[in-house]
């Protein structure tokens, strides 16, 4: 279950400073970089809702994001219509993806989910790929940005189109955490320890999972938007089954079920693959050794190992000072 | 469109059936007794392009490529076994999925260092070279030899499953680990020869699939999806599964991409959908 | 007017021609203590999965408080008010205590669909928690994670799970399965401190407890009911006592 800890708001507002002071300080290529990380943070979030907490490995979490985006690119370059309903048109696209395909895996589990969420997203992606109107597998252009200068924001410069790209991840995170820790989210939990029970409590369990995941596109979304209007250009590659496995990695390196290490791992990854990128061509194997040795090392990710560390020395001091402390969090 | 176009459509449909049904036989079974999802099965098929390319080069001799390239992928699968799959085989599909989602990475750099980016071309064996009159087409005589390969590796399995005691062990394994087990069968032996053994047929499709397709770092991701499906639709673990979804893919991707060129890869994924649907065990189950 | 809380009528159930359940009809009143005893096999539990709906019933049709439910799955006769405690623990492990009621609180008032507020912040569910931890003397424990629990208080979380949701039917199957001499008197309290607007169908094998709270005792012997009648009948009923001692104490 959530809670929002003092370790992970630290490490939250920790996390966003050295993303602002990376891209205020740095190049404009740092500044793309730090998009690259929010776009695949606010993605691992979405992904860490649904697998971390509801315990539904999906591997379609790069085609609910490209949804969105391709709702958003259509109906703004294609269509001509206004930039801010074309984006909530592209998330709302996302959401009833996400809800669909939850919807028709609710009853699947385990491997059976991970294969089913699989094909879905391909399914997806086949489509664009295919799609002539939609440029196929080149994609299209033509996308802008929001216009925010009645606020005084110019979003063709790189500097606040980062700032508000960081926002955007704080509210997603916000929003994530706020829902993971009402009755739904704690519920979403319960179903992921002991689906019977949970359904003899009186809980709908197949309508809370395709919820959750229809919520979970909702965020996925978010990154969705932020992707098209960043490059400016949308192509069938943000929805390949690949980008779901890179967020699953994301989620596996920063800590499963933290909503914190996703973020954290976001920008291992995409710091890792530029950093080794300088000096080899063959970053994918160092990536995947990194993934291996996650997993064989227990699987709890940098952020959660930090945090299994810190609750361990936390309630070695506890038991020492106050034998029945009730402080749970 | 005359008849022998679909003598040939159905004789391309028959070949790449086969080839599916090579790689989705090794990962079915492996699933079927291990409860392990290898997502690096088919970067296995690529090492065996890959290194049958580099015997093939050094001897000379297609066929020495096509014998011991699949004795390299089993090395390789062997090394693999008793370094992760073993210790992984308890800890759950998301693990297993990202351990094996690792080793696509490693694999895929592992080519490009030792083979470069470019693609990659096997010179089939001299003796079919040409064509054969099959049916009144023209057909490759190689894309022919795969044919008789994989309907080969079908009967050899099904007399093995069906007749030997080896298969009699692979069966009841399957059906019920622990009772297998109680019944004095070496599960853990017989788990790391199933692995192997499908490993083996990881690298021979590959071999045999590198003078067609030519030997890419992205051939063993593209055919990665329509194996597993092959596997899901059929049913995890049934060898009966593999051959029906071999079957069913192969023709209907061949002949989805002449009569609805621009629906047919949408119809793979819809297919799939409605067996999860409605017979999420596959259409073939292994157990009951 | 009703004054029956739970009828059943007829029920049968037979796995591949294999009877477990024949023609079994059965009348609670609101607020009754009802035990259930047979041997093992007789169908008591088989009995419990269909009324909570985990199973459906091969013929016979079953009312709570005249409503008829049989058609129901389990979730909905859970939401009307059916709660079931199991044999064996059947809990959310790696939560905390707290976190178990939490969640069977924040069903049962229709919470588990609020989306915003934190669920630990609305001030009925902390009620109910606080509540049910007293019931079955938890309030101690409330931090533990189930897992590290004892199975003392395993059992007693069993059935706080069920009463959290406040059923109108209480179906508690063995709770004393497994535990101690001290542990059976602390459910016999339980028991009796237990509201009377909850009717409860308990399956037990402990006969000093079963006796001590049952209002009508139903035995059941190989999926049929063979009697029923208050404790005194049924202790000196001959039927039962040939059930009893004819199994071999396997009860014991």
């Amino acid at each position: 279950m959530f809670y929002q800890t003092k370790l992970r708001s630290i490490t939250l507002i920790a996390a966003l400073i050295f993303l602002a002071c990376y891209a205020s300080f740095g190049s404009y290529f740092a500044r793309e970089i730090v998009v690259e990380i929010i776009i695949l943070a606010i993605l691992a979030i979405s992904l860490d809702l649904c697998a971390g907490f509801g315990g539904m490995v999906s591997l379609c979490h790069g085609a609910m994001m490209g949804v969105a985006a391709y709702g958003f690119a259509i109906m703004s370059a294609k269509l001509g219509w206004p930039l801010f309903p074309s984006a909530l048109i592209g998330l709302f696209a996302a959401v009833v993806f996400s809800g669909l395909v939850g919807w028709v895996t609710s009853r699947t589990n385990g491997i059976f989910f991970i294969m089913a969420t699989l094909a879905f997203g391909q399914m997806a992606y086949t489509f664009f790929f295919k799609s002539r109107w939609l440029g196929g597998d080149d994609g299209f252009g033509g996308i802008s940005r929001f216009d925010l200068s009645m606020i005084g924001l110019e979003t063709n410069d790189s500097l606040v189109f980062t700032y508000i790209g960081l926002v955007i991840l704080l509210l997603a995170y916000g929003l994530t955490a706020i829902v993971m820790r009402s009755g739904f989210g704690r519920t979403l939990s319960g179903i992921h320890v002991n689906e019977d029970r949970m359904k003899a409590l009186g809980v709908n369990t197949a309508a809370h999972r395709a919820k959750a995941m229809a919520f979970s596109g909702f965020i996925a979304g978010l990154a969705g938007i932020i992707a098209a209007q960043h490059t400016l250009y949308i192509s069938p590659e943000l929805l390949i089954w690949t980008t779901s496995g890179e967020a699953l990695i994301v989620v596996i390196l920063g800590g499963l079920g933290t909503l914190v290490g996703p973020i954290i791992g976001a920008i291992l990854l995409v710091l890792m693959k530029h950093e080794i990128s300088n000096y080899t061509d063959y970053w994918h194997a160092f990536i995947g050794l990194v993934l291996i040795f996650t997993v064989l090392a227990g699987g709890r990710g940098v952020f959660g190992q930090i945090e299994y560390w810190f609750n361990k020395l936390t309630q070695k001091h506890q038991s020492t000072t106050k034998p029945h402390g009730d402080d749970h969090a | 469109m005359d008849l022998s176009f679909w003598i040939l459509q159905f004789l391309n449909a028959m070949q790449y059936s086969m080839l599916l049904f090579l790689l989705s036989i090794g990962l079915t079974v492996i699933f079927g007794l291990l409860h392990f999802v290898n997502l690096a099965h088919a970067s296995l098929y690529m090492m065996g392009a890959y290194i049958g390319i580099s015997v093939a080069a050094m001897t000379g001799s297609f066929w020495a490529a096509f014998f011991l390239a699949p004795m390299f992928v089993t090395l390789i699968g062997a090394v693999l076994y008793f370094t992760l799959i073993d210790r992984m085989r308890t800890a759950g599909p998301m693990n297993q999925v990202l351990v094996t989602f690792g080793l696509i990475f490693v694999f895929l750099d592992l080519v490009r260092m030792g083979w470069g980016d470019i693609a990659l071309g096997l010179d089939g064996p001299a003796s079919l070279s040409g064509t054969t009159r099959l049916l009144g087409v023209d057909y490759p005589a190689y894309r022919l030899f795969i044919i008789a390969l994989g309907l080969g590796v079908m009967a050899t399995m099904w007399l093995v499953l069906a007749r030997t005691q080896i298969g009699a062990m692979i069966r009841a394994s399957v059906e019920n680990t622990n009772m297998a087990a109680a019944l004095g069968i070496n599960v853990s032996k017989l788990f790391f020869l199933v692995f192997c053994f499908g490993c083996a047929l990881a690298g021979l499709a590959g071999v045999a699939a590198a003078p067609i397709l030519s030997a890419t770092t992205t051939m063993g991701i593209t055919i990665l999806i329509p194996t597993l499906i092959v596997v899901v639709i059929g049913g995890l673990g049934s060898l009966e599964g593999a051959i029906v979804g071999s079957v069913i893919i192969g023709f209907m991707e061949t002949f989805g991409a002449v009569m609805i060129p621009s629906f047919s890869a949408v119809l793979t994924y819809a297919l799939l959908a409605v067996v999860l649907i409605w017979r999420p065990q596959g259409l073939i189950p292994a157990r009951g | 007017m009703v004054t029956t809380m739970l009828e059943v009528k007829s029920l049968s159930k037979d796995f591949g021609g294999l009877q477990v359940i024949h023609d079994l009809s059965l009348s609670v009143t609101p607020g009754e203590r009802r035990v259930i005893l047979g041997p093992n096999g007789a169908g008591k539990t088989t009995l419990f999965h269909l009324l909570a709906g985990t199973l459906k019933p091969s013929n016979g049709e079953i009312f709570l408080d005249g409503q008829p439910i049989s058609t129901y799955d389990a979730v909905k006769r859970a939401r009307l008010g059916i709660a079931r405690s199991y044999q064996k623990n059947n809990l959310f492990e790696t939560l905390t205590i707290r976190e178990n009621l939490m969640l069977a609180a924040a069903a049962a008032l229709g919470k588990s669909t609020h989306m915003f507020k934190d669920t630990s912040k609305h001030a009925d569910i902390r009620q109910r928690i606080d509540e049910i931890a007293e019931q079955v003397f938890l309030e101690d424990q409330l931090d533990q994670t189930v897992a590290t629990a004892s199975y003392g208080n395993r059992r007693q979380l069993e059935v706080g799970l069920a009463l959290a949701t406040r059923p109108k039917l209480l179906l508690m199957d063995e709770p004393t399965s497994g535990v101690g001499p001290n542990m059976i008197d602390r459910f016999h309290r339980l028991l009796e401190q237990l509201p009377r607007d909850i009717t409860v169908l308990i399956i037990e094998h402990d006969m000093d407890l079963a006796f001590g709270v049952a209002d009508l005792i139903t035995v059941l012997n190989f999926g049929e009911k063979v009697f029923e009648g208050t404790p005194t009948d049924t202790r000196g009923n001959a039927t039962v006592r040939d059930i009893y001692l004819g199994t071999g104490g396997d009860h014991a």
